[in-house]
């Protein structure tokens, strides 16, 4: 008897078939632009990744255990972030017309889903490597190796980061099917990242605790450092045959669901388009779940007397309230990463420093303001429902500030905090100086969010040489960030501020948020 | 005319017929028995029992979030029951290549290729289910049938949302199978075409075997067509067998 699956056409044909009929094939200027991007790319991460790896050839005291303490502990919570973003948009997943076409299908689904395993394994192992010698770099200076060994180190750091990052990301593939273990995966990862991100910051603050983690360092021993890089290896070679193992049983609709959602975000990060994103991420989030539906809140009557236009803006503005009561889950991720800045201020030397605890923060608080506008994302471009309950647009809009306000107050007051108490920034001023940059960060967070999306056809032509003029409408967004709170980066960068810098904030703040809201409404 | 196209015409290099899914299957083509769907902890049918023949066109109908297109998806292996049993073609659904070689699923519009045309796309379903045994019509005569002629090499992002309704269910006669779950077919369709679909289902696809199953709320496309209608109401089989208006 022969099988069905025997006699069926072969994936390859059939993406020959579709491949020989594409609409346009890549012209000389294509590869052009596509060399000319990695060149860029490897000039602009050579840069960057420059100082790091001039520690592997410092001596100890060059680098005081906690940055290096803090350097590591940085590393593994970027691995298991990107973990943990690799989880959410699949790992394994599909081009949406292949989900479409060939997953319902009589072909060979082992064939179908090769080279997308293939994709993700080799993508992991790169990720992996660069972690992997990064970590290496961080403890470089406490590794007992002789200079002529460096090269035999690096070759174990990027075998061993690969290996063990493969195998992470292909247990991340082999957890898709089931929900539960997503999340047990997910938990684990942030669990990993707290713990790294605590320990960086602790590592700073108590001197202890540093000289112990480097005292651990100096007692990896070439031949330890060999035995985990095998290690890592099979782990990675285990992983590998496992997922292949299971490409014939992955199930269709897992596949399909995540392969159309991955697609999406493609095409959204492509186009900065956040509202989409935003929409990706929470379409899964809220299938499903059955919320207790509670009555809308009512301001006193006295304020409702006082300022009649109060109470429907506030009533419009309350859903994004409730809906961040309903998701404890983004507000403990906003509270844990206001640890970022002390421990990158912990890890990062030379004068990239200062610019990088600045972005950090303006990164930190554009991020707690985005999460208080996600209704307003919703319903942006749709003003019925404004029109329902009779509010101007300017009301609502500065009734809908109040909560991206008040988030990015928070984190900047906390995140300030922690700089302090790391050690990274002198002086009483800070968390005030936190409280008064917040509205300018708001009114980025809400310029973000009211973004309209960016329709694919309308974009006009990409080039090698010039900025597609989608890219510059996003850019503006944060640069009203950077404007809105210049006097606290500034500060922040050199890390000194004074009351004339509080004044000035405070006074920035108010024309940036209050400018935004005048023309923004109009 | 509809025409049978037989696999030692299309099927390269067709070897000797070999079972097919469920083929010796005597039963039902669909059995359910005390299925529950949900998502989460959300139920949307309880206690659902169904039984389809082999050869009949059943229209379940029901409001919107009745749990129509769940069912479809449950009844294709894409949507896990939370209890009860649900056989499929004498089995559970199996998600193989034997199993989608069986059945059919139009639900959502697919993501199209941007360099197929409309004939191409055609052409590929039928590449990707070749060999082609059974009851199924040829690409030409799909183009004809489901008025894309004027439109056979355009690709399908040129075209109008109804004429893209019309290609993605052309797409699922391209291929033979015995089972075909639709998820409002008429959705974007005029009235004349939803009539020639309807006959086309009833005296081209079950006159030849195939069990259709489809969620619907166009009651004159379900008489059209001959199908039994199945009323979904308050999270379970309301009415089986109805024969009233579709809500």
């Amino acid at each position: 008897m022969t099988s069905p699956a025997a006699e069926a056409t072969s994936v390859a044909t059939i993406r020959s078939f579709v491949g020989s009929r594409q609409v346009r094939r890549r012209a000389w200027y294509d590869w052009y632009a596509m060399g000319f991007a990695v060149v860029l790319f490897a000039i602009l991460a050579s840069d960057v990744l420059a100082e790091p790896f001039s520690r592997l050839t410092a001596a100890p005291g060059a680098s005081p255990p906690a940055q290096a303490v803090a350097g590591a502990a940085l590393v593994v919570a970027a691995a298991a972030g990107l973990l943990v973003l690799a989880q959410t948009f699949g790992p394994l997943a599909i081009a949406p017309a292949d989900a479409s076409w060939l997953l319902l299908s009589p072909l060979n689904r082992r064939a179908v889903l090769r080279r997308p395993l293939t994709t993700t394994s080799v993508l992991a192992a790169l990720a992996g490597a660069v972690l992997g010698m990064l970590a290496l770099a961080m403890a470089g200076p406490y590794l007992p190796r002789a200079h002529h060994e460096l090269s035999a180190w690096l070759v174990l750091a990027a075998i061993g980061g690969a290996g063990f990052f493969t195998a992470a990301v292909l247990t991340a593939v082999l957890a898709q099917p089931s929900r539960r273990q997503r999340g047990r995966l997910r938990a684990a990862a942030a669990t990993v990242s707290a713990a790294a991100v605590l320990l960086g910051v602790a590592g700073r603050r108590w001197s202890g605790l540093a000289h112990a983690v480097t005292a651990g360092f100096e007692h990896i021993s070439y031949l330890t450092a060999s035995v985990l890089a095998a290690v890592a290896l099979a782990a990675a070679c285990g992983a590998v045959l496992m997922a292949r193992r299971m490409l014939p049983l992955f199930p269709a609709g897992v596949l399909r669901d995540d392969s159309v959602r991955a697609g999406r975000t493609r095409l959204a990060a492509s186009f900065l388009n956040v509202p989409l994103l935003t929409w990706v991420a929470e379409d899964n989030r809220w299938r499903g779940q059955l919320l207790a539906s509670r009555p809308w809140p009512r301001l006193p009557n006295a304020l409702t007397l006082a300022w009649p236009r109060l109470s429907p803006a506030f009533t419009l503005a309350w859903a994004d309230w409730r809906r961040l009561g309903r998701r404890p889950a983004p507000l403990a991720v906003l509270v844990a990463s206001t640890l970022a800045p002390a421990l990158v201020a912990a890890a990062i030397t030379g004068h990239a420093r200062g610019l990088t605890i600045a972005a950090t923060v303006l990164a930190g608080a554009l991020a707690a303001g985005t999460q208080g506008a996600a209704a307003l994302r919703r319903d942006a471009n749709d003003p019925t429902l404004r029109r329902l309950l009779g509010v101007d647009a300017g009301a609502a809009l500065a009734a809908r500030a109040a909560l991206p306000a008040l988030l990015s107050a928070a984190w900047l007051t906390v995140a300030l905090t922690v700089l302090v108490l790391a050690g990274a920034l002198s002086g009483r001023l800070w968390p005030a100086l936190g409280l008064v940059a917040a509205p300018g960060a708001a009114a980025a967070a809400l310029r973000i969010a009211r973004a309209e999306p960016i329709d694919p056809s309308q974009r006009g032509p990409d080039t090698p040489i010039s900025t597609p003029p989608w890219l510059a409408t996003r850019a503006i967004s944060a640069l009203l960030g950077v404007i809105g709170c210049f006097p606290l980066l500034k500060a922040v960068r050199a890390g000194r501020a004074d009351g004339g810098t509080f004044v000035a904030q405070l006074a920035l703040s108010v024309i940036v948020l209050g400018g935004y809201l005048f023309f923004a409404a109009r | 005319m509809l025409t049978c196209t037989p696999a030692s015409k299309t099927g390269p290099g067709a070897p000797a017929a070999h079972p097919r899914y469920g083929e010796d299957v005597t039963e039902p083509t669909v059995v359910v028995c005390g299925m529950r769907l949900g998502y989460g902890q959300f139920v949307v049918l309880d206690e659902v029992d169904l039984t389809v023949a082999e050869g009949e066109i059943v229209a379940v109908t029901g409001v919107n979030g009745a749990g129509k297109s769940t069912l479809l998806s449950c009844l294709a292996g894409l949507h896990r029951q939370l209890a009860g049993t649900l056989t499929v073609l004498g089995s559970p659904p199996r998600d193989d290549a034997a199993f989608w070689r069986a059945v059919a699923i139009v639900a959502d519009l697919p993501t199209w290729y941007p360099g197929l045309t409309v004939r191409e796309h055609l052409e590929l379903v039928r590449l990707t289910h070749s060999p082609i045994r059974g009851w199924c019509l040829p690409a030409d005569e799909l183009i004809e049938t489901f008025g894309l002629v004027a439109r056979a090499d355009a690709v399908p992002l040129d075209l109008s949302s109804g004429q893209r309704q019309r290609l993605s269910l052309a797409a699922a006669l391209a291929r033979p199978s015995r089972l075909l779950l639709l998820d409002e077919p008429e959705q974007s369709l005029d009235a004349q075409f939803r009539q020639e679909l309807a006959g086309l289902l009833r005296e081209g696809y079950a006159a030849n075997g195939g069990t259709v199953i489809m969620a619907t709320h166009d009651a004159d496309f379900a008489t059209a067509a001959g199908a039994r209608r199945i009323l979904l109401a308050e999270g379970r089989v309301a009415a089986p067998g109805l024969a009233g208006p579709t809500p």
